[in-house]
């Protein structure tokens, strides 16, 4: 078969030692640059992309590839460890992965985010390789309905991260759909709550308030206790690595979690935050420990870390089939794929596949390097908590204002962070979680937008949005997550339910 | 409009004094840009063929372009320096945004490149030709769904102006904005849509693949060795040029101006610019001077009639 | 300072906090109609135009807000620990030093300032010491970031001195 004669011929490039050195650098860079709060991948890969220039072509995509896998990766650690996500689809890895690592088991935490990206890493390119094209056909079936469902589906999931109650988790949710009106509608160009000021016009940028509420409002938190808390965490309770009972509880997780984030991902409007949301809220329906979720769940890190990784290799089934760019990071990653002459179209297959299984084999490569590099590197990671409280919190507001400025260099910018800071440190102190505003500003513009495409293609014609197949069984799913519970609870099986709600921080 | 003033007033008094470099580049987009990547294409070019030693480019993303305007009129008052590269997008959000610095506050010296709109329908719709689809607009302009960029952006004032040439009230037209080309291809591919405007090389691929149906293209003459009449040709009188051009700071004496056009004439001539169009298929569409004011003023005037028309600007 | 064991109020008083809360998400509510009945509702073909959700979102934002007058009023929100006021100053207000001095001073410098007064948040007083450590580490950082990986940090008097 030429599909596999391909893919081996290209794992033999990528697998010489100056090929397996150049991804070995390029996933160091992007997790170092990954790492930062408010640097996502779109931003590590832009950044790092003139670095391979210098290179040959093989190397340079080789070396490239692993920069984006490294940029993806890197967000994860500073979210286990120090509740800083440092990109929008690393915030759901805080909730429990945070909680792990507090309870000094953030090695396990870390190993599972690692080994998950890495197995969902692999089905996911593998995916890409054999069945991309019957991908494609489904994400383009997709069209407003049933991405509207689809985000239905998504908020009725939200509520699985709304804490222990449910008047808070609504506030927070509403503060963050009404964040996310401001700026231009999109799809009648007037601005909305922006009060004439023209930095508003554009909305407020995801990983700015996610920084500020998460990295900000925390440090505030942290200070703000004084003396009563111990100086540092114990970074280590038990064995660094996972237990026998950690690997069963992961390994499902790590499945489910890419079967749901490699489709999502390659919608074009899917996006990466959606598949770790429902993931997570698909773990915390199918656990057998109900009492850990909110403590620190360890499928709750596994399923979501996967559902990432796996949307990424997702965003690139439309980008290398179509040619489409459905996120930032696809976008420079275009830029980066017409600098080695891959032009990416629906011809790309048949007209160029060296390239294309070169990239594959590549993505492959730089996944197990992925894996090489950051193992080993766990037992480091855990002792950044022993660092002395002042100087650890000092230097993640240094870190967290450093992304901040490296995206837009603006007074404004940092004003937001201040600003959004502050309410972050207030909803603590008021015991609001912080995820659903993150959730509604994400949220919320794409359900808005499908809903009235949907409706303006139908021209006003409301049935249109219950009549197709896969949009109706979205809905009836929802329906579904939202029902389900609630007979549960009346036949009297509710006292995990109750005791989920009782479980508190 | 008080916050406004107080901002660009905060942001001159903070502004860094400029340091020793030939030109700074003001990109007024995100990196990645249709923007972004002229400014960068400027900044090689000048530096490779001698224009300038040393050129820096900085994003000033936001609005339409119109936050990197308001800055650039500002803080780089008389510096015969600066540079900053705009389009035919500036023009209608200028509009749109009630932006109170307007291409009028800079200096235009020349427009450098330009791309053709095409219209496209899915490669399985039972539109053949452009004069179907104005039939059809025609019948019940409801009915027809077109996917493009944002909200009185190019592709929506492309629009609105077929509709206008082909009898049909502009502001009937059922126009779905996306956020961008890709995700509005996904919806003409997935025929979601009824038809999709949009410039030609976003769908260029698509086209020779055979997946989508190019009906026209937008410009005064056919574009070479493509298979598809101008809107002229097909019955709808509308020329659309997405054009890109580079201004100057305001307040320069006459000779500052000269100096700056003659540098730019300069790139716009040289190998090196030549080259770069070639590689990003962009067009090129020199204009400087008095005929490049005229075609400006020409241009905003009917940008302005048009979004009034759709109901976008009143 | 009373550790662990704080005042702890009778829940049956209302919760002043929370009802300032309510009033906080009524006043949202109240600014977004203010701002959305502004708008011309050109909806096109959807009858779900520009307002139509922003109006959704505010009327949930005003249910909300009597929801907590009511939970305030019962006592039924979660005690809360006492926060130290102090620490949090000397953040904000090196969050906006940074801020303020960023374009002028430069990114390590300005920086370098919000990383002393963060370290003197958690207790480390000696600023004469914290501040050059900070400014110090905030240019090697500068210069990896800004020389080595190209990304657009502001630079000021001493990243001049330099480069």
């Amino acid at each position: 078969m030429a599909t596999f004669d391909f893919l081996l011929q290209g794992l033999l490039v990528a697998a010489q030692p100056m090929n397996l050195l150049y991804a070995l650098i390029g996933v160091t860079l992007g997790t170092a640059v990954g790492v930062l709060p408010g640097i996502g991948p779109a931003l590590t890969v832009a950044l790092l992309l003139p670095v391979t220039y210098r290179l040959d072509p093989g190397g340079s995509l080789i070396m490239f590839a692993g920069i984006y896998y490294g940029g993806m990766y890197g967000g994860s650690t500073t979210s286990i460890l120090l509740n800083t996500p440092g990109e929008s689809a690393s915030i759901v890895t805080a909730l429990e992965g945070n909680k792990m690592a507090r309870a000094g088991r953030g090695g396990p935490a870390l190993a599972t985010a690692a080994i998950g990206s890495f197995v969902a890493g692999l089905i996911a390119t593998l995916g890409l390789a054999f069945i991309a094209p019957y991908i494609v056909k489904l994400a383009l079936v997709f069209g407003p309905r049933e991405y509207f469902a689809l985000m239905v589906l998504a908020f009725v999931t939200v509520s699985s991260a709304f804490g222990d109650s449910t008047l808070r988790g609504l506030t927070s949710l509403f503060v963050g759909l009404a964040l996310a009106v401001v700026g231009i509608d999109q799809l009648t160009g007037q601005a909305r709550l922006s009060f004439g000021v023209p930095e508003l016009l554009d909305g407020i940028e995801v990983t700015t308030l996610a920084v500020a509420m998460f990295a900000i409002g925390e440090t505030l938190f942290i200070a703000a206790q004084g003396d009563k808390g111990p100086d540092k965490v114990e970074a280590v309770r038990g064995s660094v690595w996972m237990s026998a009972a950690d690997w069963a509880r992961s390994w499902k997780a790590w499945l489910r979690g890419t079967v749901i984030g490699f489709p999502i991902g390659a919608m074009p409007a899917g996006g990466a935050e959606i598949g770790t949301f429902l993931s997570y809220a698909t773990e915390k329906r199918l656990t057998k420990h109900p009492e850990e979720f909110g403590n620190g769940a360890i499928e709750g890190v596994a399923g979501p870390e996967a559902a990432n990784n796996a949307s990424a290799a997702g965003t690139l089934v439309p980008l290398l089939t179509l040619g489409l760019p459905t996120t930032a990071t696809a976008a420079i990653m275009l830029a980066g794929f017409q600098q080695y002459g891959l032009q990416p179209g629906p011809l790309l297959f048949a007209t160029n596949p060296q390239l294309v299984w070169g990239l594959i084999a590549s993505l492959l490569i730089a996944n197990f390097m992925l894996l090489v590099l950051n193992l080993p590197l766990i037992g480091l990671w855990v002792k950044l908590l022993t660092i002395p409280k002042p100087w650890l919190y000092a230097g993640i507001l240094l870190f967290a204002t450093l992304g901040t400025i490296g995206a837009n260099p603006s007074v404004y910018e940092l004003g937001m962070l201040l600003a959004f800071g502050l309410l972050g440190y207030a909803m603590r102190v008021f015991g609001y979680p912080i995820a659903p505003v993150v959730v509604g500003l994400i949220l919320g513009p794409l359900a808005e937008q499908q809903l009235r495409r949907a409706l303006s293609i139908s021209q006003g014609d409301i049935t249109v949005l219950f009549t197709s197949p896969i949009a109706a069984v979205l809905l009836v799913i929802a329906a579904a997550a939202l029902i389900v519970p609630l007979i549960l609870r009346a036949r009297g099986r509710g006292e995990v339910l109750a005791q989920l709600a009782a479980s508190e921080d | 409009m008080k916050h406004f003033f107080l901002a660009t007033i905060l942001a001159g008094a903070m502004a860094l004094p400029a340091f020793a470099a030939d030109y700074t580049i003001i990109a007024p987009a995100n990196p990645g840009g249709g923007w972004d990547q002229t400014a960068r294409s400027l900044q090689t070019v000048m530096q490779q063929e001698g224009i300038s030693g040393n050129v820096q480019v900085q994003n000033v993303p936001g609005a339409g372009g119109t936050i990197g305007l308001a800055q650039f009129a500002s803080q780089q008052k008389g510096n015969p320096n600066a540079l900053i590269v705009g389009g035919y997008v500036m023009v209608g959000a200028i509009l749109t945004n009630k932006s109170p610095v307007t291409l009028k506050d800079v200096t235009p010296i020349a427009r450098l490149t330009g791309e053709y709109e095409a219209v496209v329908v899915p490669a399985a719709s039972e539109i053949k030709t452009m004069g179907d689809l104005v039939e059809a607009l025609k019948k019940d302009p409801g009915a027809v769904s077109w996917a493009g960029g944002s909200a009185g952006g190019t592709d929506h004032i492309a629009v609105g102006l077929i509709a206008k040439a082909a009898g049909v009230d502009p502001t009937k037209i059922n126009y779905i904005a996306y956020s961008g080309g890709g995700e509005a291809l996904a919806a003409i591919l997935g025929s979601q849509v009824t038809a999709g405007v949009s410039g030609y090389g976003e769908f260029e691929s698509q086209i020779k693949a055979g997946t989508l149906r190019l009906l026209a293209v937008s410009g005064p003459e056919r574009i070479a060795g493509v298979d598809a009449p101008t809107l002229k040709e097909a019955g709808v009188d509308v020329v659309v040029e997405n054009w890109r051009m580079v201004a100057a700071a305001p307040g320069l004496t006459d000779e500052q101006k000269a100096a700056v056009s003659a540098d730019i004439e300069k790139l716009a001539k040289s190998a090196g610019w030549q080259e770069v169009l070639k590689t990003k298929g962009w067009q090129d569409s020199y204009l400087a001077g008095d005929a490049f004011n005229a075609q400006l003023e020409k241009d905003v005037a009917a940008t302005e009639g048009v979004l009034k028309d759709i109901g976008l600007v009143k | 300072m009373t550790k662990g064991h704080h005042p702890s109020t009778p829940t049956r008083r209302p919760d002043r906090a929370a009802l300032f809360i309510a009033a906080v998400l009524a006043a949202i509510a109240g600014l977004i109609f203010w701002d959305v009945s502004r708008l011309t509702g050109t909806a096109g073909y959807s009858q779900v135009g520009p307002t139509t959700v922003p109006y959704a979102i505010a009327w949930c934002l005003l249910g909300l807000s009597i929801w907590t007058v009511f939970e305030a009023l019962r006592g039924d929100f979660p005690e809360r620990e006492r926060q130290e006021v102090a620490p949090v100053i000397w953040i904000v207000a090196g969050l906006a030093a940074q801020m303020l001095l960023l374009n002028v001073a430069g990114f390590s410098i300005a920086t370098g300032i919000l990383f002393a007064l963060t370290a003197r948040g958690f207790g480390k007083r000696r600023l004469w010491l914290s501040l050059p450590v900070g400014i110090v580490l905030c240019f090697v950082v500068w210069v990896v970031f800004a020389k080595l990986l190209q990304l657009s940090l502001p630079a000021g008097p001493l990243e001049r001195l330099f480069f």
